[in-house]
């Protein structure tokens, strides 16, 4: 289920907001419990529990004392702005370098993504 | 080991005793049982043939010290590791195995006890003669007080069969393939005492009766004290080996 | 109430030998602990110290802030499985279970109902059970035990696959059921990782390392690319491992990659690749390696 180049909690972490950006995950909807995570994943509910940390400090989860973990009502504004922040940073730049390597232009790559624009269309 | 509810801390050294004393009952019931049988029938089967004047039940009671020796061992051996891997302390097993003594001696003691004053009724009945093997003839026990009397010291016998049993097994477990060689003072010192209380033939190796010719010359008060004393011996020493016993390690 | 545990420059000695050198160590309460190393480092002896099953040539053994050595309120809530289980061979399988009993604790309900589910024949001795089926009574034993300090040592040792996954499912919901200490001493460790908080790695009688379970997972990455680029970006690494196939080098180091050598290395073609507990294990008690 993992692959063992991040940490689990990462992972954890990182799925949790796939599933708010793609919308399984509500904002204002409460999430499984550490507990839960942690037999549903069979991992340490340490580990499910950092995740969570993490994603309350970030301000995606809220925790209301007795009743479990809610999605932020901004959680996808704030994944979404989050993303375009890091996207040229974490995404095309490893891009760019890879295509420079095997020889394609910065023209040839604007003239795909302008081709790719005009199909989704 | 025993269906008794859970234990509790300060009172399960004395439950666990009681419960190995009725465990050991409940698995030697049938042998204990045959053991009498063949007490009662087997005089009935030899007078047939022959005129009886020895006491079987002094046979019986004989190999039950044997018998309460290999418990006393055996048992200790075998709960050494399984009760401390389930949690309890040396002293709690030591404790308990005492208690397991004790019953076990009592219990075997009455019943050899009721059975030798039974076999006097039964063989008075017969008008067969109880008697036991002397050094080169047979010797009559007595009156109905010198049965009750010759009985009386079986519990202390097996006691004293049972802690040796316990300091040998104790360390045999403890140290493997040398601790049984203890068994060399032991025996000796323990069957010597015993074959000077009556005078009657050695019931075992007889190269371990080598210390009867000093005892035999005490009088029977002396030779009593001794066991006593030799039990208590024994005791404190399966009790020194048991408090820091090592668990050996598991072979793979 | 869970126990925990602190060895005090404890050493064992088995004759001339030691099995343990001037140990030092803390577990906390509450945590679920692997316990790493290979035959013969000293992790069974660590845990028999631990629960009491001999006593240490010197130093202290505590638990619960207690001397752990003939504490009956103490070991009576110590549960440690030993590989086999240290069980009387011409017992019934309900019988020892029953044996349990002699814990306050002991949940003989619980353990029948694992019996059950585990299909042990109740009836049978326990010389007559197959090695996985013994393993199995064993690790219920533990399971049943509800003990604030649980160890299993090589306990899936003839446990199959499947049987070893509902054993750490099992562990697994009993412990976030009841939270306690439990030690988890085992080979396959890439099997049991995810249930793990904290590593302990035991190598020749000494604690070699004992971190959170993230930390070893960030302490090592393998470098592979171009032979003189490799070299040139490990050099200021510990090296753990290297193998080379015609130009091509895998050099494993002994840290995090840091995001400046991260560029370097995609700079310079260099992939970065992921190293398992069980690799770094491998790498960290290699008997040629000097320190640690």
């Amino acid at each position: 289920m993992f692959d063992d180049g991040a940490p689990i909690y990462r992972q954890i972490a990182d799925q949790i907001k796939a599933e708010i950006m793609n919308g399984s995950l509500e904002p204002g909807g409460k999430v499984m419990s550490t507990n839960q995570y942690a037999a549903f994943y069979q991992i340490n509910p340490a580990t499910a529990q950092k995740a969570f940390r993490e994603l309350v400090d970030e301000g995606i989860l809220y925790k209301q004392r007795g009743v479990g973990m809610f999605v932020a009502e901004d959680a996808r504004e704030r994944l979404a702005a989050d993303f375009r922040e890091r996207f040229f940073e974490r995404v095309l730049a490893p891009l760019v370098r890879e295509a420079r390597q095997a020889g394609i232009s910065l023209n040839d790559i604007i003239d795909y993504l302008n081709d790719q624009e005009g199909a989704l269309r | 080991m025993a269906a008794f509810p859970n234990a509790q801390l300060p009172t399960r050294k004395y439950g666990l005793g009681f419960a190995l004393s009725g465990e050991a009952l409940k698995y030697f019931k049938y042998w204990i049982l045959a053991a009498v049988l063949l007490s009662f029938l087997g005089p009935l089967v030899l007078s047939r043939s022959s005129d009886i004047d020895l006491s079987t039940w002094f046979y019986t009671a004989n190999v039950a010290k044997w018998f309460t020796a290999f418990i006393g061992g055996g048992f200790i051996a075998s709960l050494v590791p399984t009760m401390i891997a389930a949690g309890l302390t040396r002293r709690e097993l030591s404790v308990a195995h005492g208690v397991f003594g004790l019953l076990w001696s009592a219990a075997i003691g009455v019943l050899v006890i009721a059975g030798l004053l039974v076999e006097r009724a039964y063989y008075d009945a017969m008008g067969w003669a109880q008697g036991v093997q002397g050094d080169d003839s047979v010797i009559a026990i007595g009156s109905w007080g010198e049965t009750a009397a010759f009985a009386s010291v079986y519990p202390l016998m097996y006691l004293v069969y049972f802690a040796a049993g316990v300091v040998v097994g104790a360390a045999s477990y403890r140290w493997e393939g040398t601790g049984w060689l203890i068994l060399v003072p032991i025996l000796p010192v323990v069957f010597s005492l015993d074959n000077a209380v009556y005078n009657t033939e050695p019931f075992g190796p007889a190269w371990a009766g080598v210390f009867g010719r000093f005892i035999d010359e005490w009088g029977t008060g002396l030779v009593l004290i001794g066991i006593a004393v030799v039990t208590l011996v024994l005791v404190v020493a399966a009790h020194r080996i048991i408090i820091d016993i090592p668990l050996r390690s598991k072979k793979a | 109430m869970s126990f925990a545990v602190t060895l005090r420059d404890v050493t064992l000695k088995y004759r001339d030998t030691d099995a343990l050198a001037d140990v030092n160590l803390d577990l906390e309460a509450g945590k679920i602990y692997g316990l790493l190393g290979r035959n013969g480092a000293g992790k069974t002896s660590l845990l028999s110290l631990i629960a009491a099953f001999r006593k240490p040539t010197a130093g202290e053994v505590f638990v619960d802030g207690e001397p752990v050595w003939e504490n009956a309120p103490i070991v009576s809530r110590i549960a440690l499985i030993r590989e086999g289980g240290d069980f009387d061979d011409t017992e019934t399988v309900k019988s020892t279970i029953e044996t349990g009993q002699i814990r306050p604790a002991f949940d003989t309900e619980y353990a029948l109902h694992l019996a059950d589910r585990f299909e042990l024949p109740l009836k049978k001795r326990i010389r007559e059970l197959s090695r996985g089926k013994r393993s199995i009574l064993a690790a219920i034993c533990g399971l049943a035990a509800r003990a604030e300090l649980t160890m299993f040592d090589e306990v899936h040792l003839g446990m199959d696959a499947p049987t070893r996954d509902a054993f750490y499912k099992e562990l697994l919901a009993e412990y976030m059921d009841r939270p306690h200490t439990v030690v988890l001493s085992t080979h396959l460790i890439d099997e049991v990782a995810n249930y793990l908080e904290s590593v302990v790695i035991v190598d020749r009688g000494r604690i070699l390392r004992h971190e959170e379970v993230e930390v070893f997972q960030n302490m090592g990455a393998t470098l592979t690319g171009p032979a003189a680029a490799v070299d040139e970006l490990a050099a200021s690494h510990d090296v753990l491992a290297e193998q080379q196939l015609g130009g091509t080098k895998s050099i494993t180091v002994a840290a995090a990659v840091d995001p400046g050598t991260r560029e370097r290395a995609a700079a310079a073609g260099i992939e970065i690749g992921p190293v398992g507990l069980q690799d770094l294990f491998i790498h960290l008690t290699e008997p040629n390696r000097k320190g640690a």
